[in-house]
This record gives structure tokens, C-alpha cells and sequence, in this order.
């Protein structure tokens, strides 16, 4: 690979943001085990029974990997512009739109695919049907790279500011209803034997669309925060 | 058409243009708003004939509609000038965007109270997850996540081009709300009961109504200017115009 | 391309001024830096150097005026990696090496023909340090990590803020040891510096900015 071009850059992003990560291993169980403490939570609040719990499963399994993946969120761009990193990101030849990619991509590789490997285990506990499994992984394998780049949108509008934690909840709460709505809609939707093959290719247009927006909104949001 | 037009809004975005525009015009808004809005109120709850099925309870429209067509209205016009304020650097299309957020959410959290009340006579219940009253909830959250941003920032010009862009953001997402809550609403067979009732209402139902809009919007405007005016003196504070303006005041005085 | 401006002109500023809240910060300015150019940003504390380095890098907005780079204006989408910029925040990982830490930087901006990060960071006198994680570096040295960047990017305008801040006598030297060879080389350098500073290679041009 040439130094300075294209692939080299998103590499160097890539591998840098993996390699800290890795260095801080101990971070990337918290999300995990953040799932699991609420997980075990929901019997106990509202009673072991079967049944019940099969009912709510796919959705508490949603909402808690949403709110692991908020958790893990607010430091996406925080240490980079607090140590000048972003500042060398910014003047790279390369487009900042497709480095803020590549950061997103790392963080969902290290927040959110543990999530993912970790959900069959949840579910189970909350007595998922093994019917709606299938649904259940792929719904979550599409909602959470769609909720990371909605994120990091957020995520960089507040990277300015002096305090972020609940607002970024309260600016997240929007925008991630409809995925919310849809991930979990495809699980029940299993649950009952219905086709739920719709909801999964509505979250598959929102991430494409994601994808395409969410960078380029990013790299205009930290543009604003770097405006200081 | 005439050049004047665009002369006339270039210099409207002079700050202290605006806050004498606005000082001028507010008065008369706000005095138009409160008699119309007294006459539709009169109207509505007196003239227009009861309800055959609902009775008195769906008087409580005249407020509940306005302000839900409001809550909408502004987040329109909050999207045009948070548009204009970021791609032209507008600092008065700015301002006038962060001050018509609270505006908004204060129309919107009326129509969900109202949604509220009378929802209890009708449906036995304060709160039920219907499509549109769920909808009017998460723009209540757009609306309070956008003044957050705001206020969260040391810069009020930054904070003020950071929660625009959220603006932008929240108006691609609204109507992915809209068609997402309405997909799950019909998946889970809630409440069809629709909260605007007769399908074909009535003059006399309807002039009171279209009245209340029009009080409503001249409300808006009223309480738009007057907000843009305190935060033009709050950030331009140390600017000749300013100091100029209080010199004068505290000469009057 | 028949009319060129100039082409040893690298970075200009025309009557560039900045304000932040209808608050003048620096400015009007003009000065143009050629290659070959070292020049000193002279003035005190809260004179606006740091800000007309941010100017000039593009991350911030001139308020009035125009940078040109080459002859062109300047905008951070079509003239990416043409400046290197060194800064009060140093840009480095502190859980990264220092060799991890340079490599980052040439995969984002390339390598100068003939050097390394090894070769970069020996110059810098890291020689032995180079799989040290910065964390465990003193300050001088972190500096010095970062001043082995401009050793090793391409770019032929430096923007040096505050480049002799932590450093010893001898960290001096090299900063101007280092400026030398880069206007050797035909390139270019801004350096702010609140303090008095010694250049080894003569009296540099000096650009004051007032409070």
C-alpha cells in the first residue's frame, strides 16, 4: 500500500482505533456486562414466568444494546479532540467524512459485535423462543452499525460542548425509535410465525442510507465542534 | 419582481434592523393574537353546537388542533431558517431558529396535556399509544434536544450552529418517525380512534377553528420577536447599538 | 497553465482578521511566505496566535481577509496534507509507541522521500525510544515524538505553534536545526513564540500581532 493514499489512510484509522482499543481491552467488557446486569434485572422486576418473559424478550434485548451502545458512544471523538488527534485527522489529505467511517467501523467492531455474540446468551435467559433467534441476530446485526453512525452524528454535534451523557440520550431518543421499532417488530413478528423478512429490509434501507449520510453529517458536525 | 425585495431581506439581517422590525411588529401581533384568539375561544365554546356523538368534550379541539398544527408549523419554519442561518452564515436566521425551539415545544407539549384530557373522557385513559400522540411525543424530544444543544455550549454562536444542524437532522427524521410509529402501531392494533373526530364538520365548528389558527400563528410571531429581541441585546451586548439603544432608554426614562 | 503567481509564493494572507463574538481576536494582517521562508509570529499572551494558526490551517473560518495557498484559495478539502500543523495538543496517542504513533501519521499523509519513522525519530534523538508507549515519555520527549512528524510528512509548510515550549537548550537547537534544513530543502515555516527566540541560521521575519 502507498503511504498517503486512500487505502493506507483508512487503514492507519482503522488499525490505530482497533490497537487502542485493544490496549484497553478491559473497556470492551463493559458494554457486555452492562447488558448482562440488566438482562438479569427484568426477572426479577417483573417475575420468572415463561411466558411473560418470552413476551418482552426481543425488546428487552433491543433496548439494552441500545443503551450498551450509547454507553459507549460518548468517547467516540471526545480523546481525539482532546489530545489533537482530530486536528491531524481534519488536515489529511484524505476526506474527513470517510476517516469518521472508519473510526464508526471500529467502534462497532469493538462495542458492538461483543454485543452481538453476547444477545443469543441474553435472549435465552429471557426464554427467546429458538425459532426467533435467526430474526433476533440478523435485526441486531443491521440495527447496531445503524445506531453507531447515528451516534456518532450525535455524538459529534456535542463534542463542543461542555457536557453531553443524558442529553446525548435525549438527542439519541429520536432518532433511534424507528430502529427500535423495526429490529424489535421483525422479532415479535417471528415470535408469532408472521413474515418478518419487511422490518428487516426497512433497517437494511435506513443503514444503506446511514451509511452514505451519516459520515459526511459527521464530518460537518465536527467541523462545528472544531470551530473553538 | 421589484429589486426591493431582496434589498429590504438583506437588510432585515442587520441585527439592529431586526430588533426594531421586530419591536414594531410584535405589539401588533400579540394584540391581534389575543383578541383573535378570544373571539375563536368564545366561539368555540359557546356558538359552535355540541357534538352529537362526543358532546361538550371535543371543544377541547379548538385548542388541542391549532397547537398541533403549530407544533408542526414551527418545526417547518425553524428547518428554513436553520437552513438559511447554516449555509449563508445568517447570525439573525440563526437566532431566529434557537428562539422559535422553545416556542414549539411549549405548542407541542400543550397538544399532548390536551391530547391527555381528553383522551380520559373518551378512551377512559390519560395516555395511550396512539400513532399521532406518540409522533407528537418524540418531536417534543426532538424540540427539547434541540434547546439542550444549545444551551450546552460555552459559544452561543457554535452552540447556536451545532443545534441547527440538529434541526436539520431532526427534520429528515420526522417523518421516518412518522411512517415507523405508524407501522408499528397498525402491527400492534392499538387505538384507531382518531383524535380529530368528525370527518366532516361543520361551519360552525370550522370558522372558530381556522380563527384559533390564525391567533395561534400571530401568537407565535409575538412571542418569536420578543424572544430574538432579548437574545440579540443578551449576545450583542457590547455592540454600539446596544449601548446606543440603553443610552437613549435611560435618557427617556 | 500559463500564469502561475509566482509559484515560490507558498502561503499568503491578504487583510486576514478574525473576530470571535463581534470581538476582534487578530488582524487585519498581510505577509506571504515563500519557500525558503522561516518566519516568526511574534506577540503576548492572547495577541491571536494560536487563532491565526487555526485560521491558516482552515479549521477555522477567516472572519474577513483570504489565505492563498500557491495562488489559490486555500480550503481544507482540496489542499489536505500540503500543511503540517503542530500544536498545543500534541496529536498523539498516548497508548500508541511513538513508532505506531508515526506510522499513523504517513498512512494518513505519506512519506517524505528517503526517510522512515525509525530514521525520523533517531533524528529527533528517540533513538532507543521508538517502542516506548508516549504515555511513559517525559514532556520534552513527547515533543520531540511530535517534531519527528515533520521530519517525516511531505508537506512544505510547517505551522509551528509554540514549537520551543517544554523543551531544553539543546531541544532548541534542534527545533532550529530541523527549520534550517526544511528551508534548505525549500520549504516553509511559521513558528509562533511568545518568548525570545534565537534562530541559528540568522535573523528570521518576524510578524507581530498586538493585543
Amino acid at each position: 500500500m502507498i503511504p498517503g493514499s486512500t487505502a493506507s489512510a483508512c487503514a492507519a484509522v482503522l488499525q490505530r482505533d482497533l490497537t487502542l482499543a485493544w490496549r484497553r481491552r478491559g473497556d470492551i467488557a463493559m458494554p457486555v456486562l452492562y447488558a448482562l446486569i440488566v438482562t438479569t434485572l427484568f426477572p426479577f422486576a417483573v417475575g420468572p414466568e415463561p411466558a411473560l418473559l418470552a413476551r418482552i424478550a426481543g425488546g428487552v434485548v433491543f433496548v439494552t444494546v441500545l443503551l450498551a451502545v450509547l454507553l459507549s458512544l460518548d468517547q467516540l471523538f471526545r480523546a481525539d479532540i482532546e489530545d489533537g488527534s482530530m486536528e491531524q485527522l481534519m488536515l489529511a489529505p484524505q476526506p474527513l467524512a470517510l476517516l469518521v467511517g472508519m473510526k464508526v467501523l471500529a467502534h462497532w467492531i469493538t462495542s458492538a459485535l461483543p454485543l452481538i455474540v453476547v444477545a443469543p446468551l441474553l435472549a435465552s435467559m429471557l426464554r427467546l423462543p429458538a425459532a426467533a433467534m435467526p430474526a433476533l441476530l440478523l435485526a441486531l446485526a443491521i440495527a447496531t452499525p445503524l445506531l453507531s453512525l447515528l451516534g456518532a452524528v450525535l455524538v459529534a454535534l456535542t463534542a463542543g460542548s461542555r457536557r453531553s451523557g443524558m442529553l446525548l440520550a435525549l438527542m439519541l431518543l429520536p432518532l433511534c425509535v424507528p430502529v427500535v421499532i423495526f429490529a424489535a417488530g421483525a422479532v415479535a413478528a417471528a415470535q408469532e410465525g408472521l413474515p418478518w423478512l419487511a422490518p428487516i429490509a426497512w433497517l437494511g434501507a435506513g443503514l444503506v442510507m446511514a451509511v452514505v449520510l451519516a459520515p459526511l453529517a459527521s464530518a460537518a458536525a465536527l467541523r462545528i465542534a472544531m470551530e473553538s | 419582481m421589484a429589486n426591493w425585495v431582496p434589498l429590504w431581506l438583506h437588510r432585515l439581517g442587520s441585527p439592529p434592523v431586526f430588533y426594531r422590525f421586530a419591536g414594531a411588529v410584535r405589539p401588533w401581533a400579540l394584540g391581534l393574537a389575543l383578541a383573535l384568539g378570544a373571539v375563536a375561544l368564545y366561539a368555540g365554546l359557546f356558538v359552535a353546537p355540541a357534538d352529537y356523538q362526543q358532546g361538550d368534550a371535543y371543544r377541547i379541539i379548538f385548542i388541542h388542533v391549532p397547537s398541533a398544527w403549530m407544533s408542526l408549523f414551527i418545526y417547518g419554519a425553524m428547518t428554513l431558517a436553520a437552513f438559511v442561518g447554516l449555509v449563508w452564515r445568517i447570525k439573525i436566521a440563526e437566532v431566529v431558529a434557537m428562539e422559535s425551539a422553545p416556542v414549539g415545544a411549549a405548542f407541542t407539549f400543550i397538544t399532548l396535556a390536551t391530547g391527555s384530557l381528553w383522551g380520559k373522557p373518551m378512551w377512559g385513559t390519560w395516555w395511550t399509544w396512539d400513532a399521532r400522540l406518540t409522533s407528537e411525543l418524540v418531536l417534543l424530544f426532538i424540540y427539547l434536544g434541540i434547546v439542550g444543544l444549545y444551551h450546552s455550549f460555552e459559544d452561543r454562536r457554535q452552540g447556536a450552529r451545532a443545534a441547527c444542524f440538529l434541526v436539520l437532522v431532526g427534520a429528515v427524521n420526522v417523518p421516518i418517525v412518522h411512517f415507523s410509529v405508524n407501522w408499528w402501531n397498525t402491527l400492534h392494533q392499538g387505538s384507531t380512534v382518531r383524535l380529530v373526530g368528525p370527518s366532516h364538520i361543520e361551519a360552525s365548528m370550522l370558522w372558530p377553528l381556522l380563527t384559533m389558527m390564525a391567533a395561534t400563528k400571530l401568537y407565535y410571531i409575538a412571542s418569536l420577536f420578543a424572544r430574538v429581541r432579548a437574545d440579540l441585546i443578551a449576545s450583542e451586548g457590547g455592540k454600539a447599538w446596544v449601548r446606543e439603544l440603553l443610552t437613549r432608554e435611560e435618557g427617556a426614562a | 497553465m500559463s500564469s502561475l503567481p509566482s509559484p515560490s509564493i507558498l502561503l499568503e494572507a491578504r487583510a486576514l482578521g478574525f473576530s470571535r463574538q463581534d470581538e476582534r481576536v487578530f488582524g487585519p494582517v498581510d505577509f506571504d511566505l515563500r519557500a525558503g521562508d522561516i518566519a516568526l509570529v511574534e506577540g503576548d499572551n492572547g495577541s491571536g496566535k494560536t487563532t491565526l494558526m487555526r485560521v491558516l490551517t482552515g479549521m477555522l473560518r477567516a472572519g474577513e481577509g483570504d489565505v492563498l495557498f500557491a495562488g489559490q484559495p486555500f480550503s481544507l478539502t482540496t489542499m489536505g496534507g500540503a500543511i503540517v500543523f503542530l500544536g498545543h495538543h500534541l496529536g498523539l496517542k498516548s497508548d500508541l509507541t511513538a513508532r505506531e504513533n508515526l506510522d499513523v501519521s504517513a498512512g494518513l499523509y505519506g512519506v517524505r522521500d528517503g526517510t522512515s519513522p525509525m530514521e525520523a525519530l533517531r533524528v529527533v534523538g528517540l533513538g532507543g525510544f521508538e517502542d516506548e508507549p508516549v504515555r511513559r515519555l517525559s514532556a520534552g520527549q513527547k515533543k520531540r515524538a511530535a517534531l519527528a512528524r515533520l521530519l517525516l510528512l511531505p508537506a512544505r509548510v510547517w505551522l509551528l505553534d509554540e514549537p520551543y515550549a517544554n523543551l531544553d537548550r539543546e531541544g532548541i537547537a534542534l527545533v532550529n536545526q530541523l527549520l534550517d534544513g526544511h528551508a534548505a530543502r525549500g520549504g516553509a515555516a511559521l513558528v509562533t513564540s511568545h518568548g525570545a527566540v534565537s534562530f541559528a541560521g540568522g535573523e528570521p521575519r518576524r510578524i507581530r500581532l498586538h493585543a
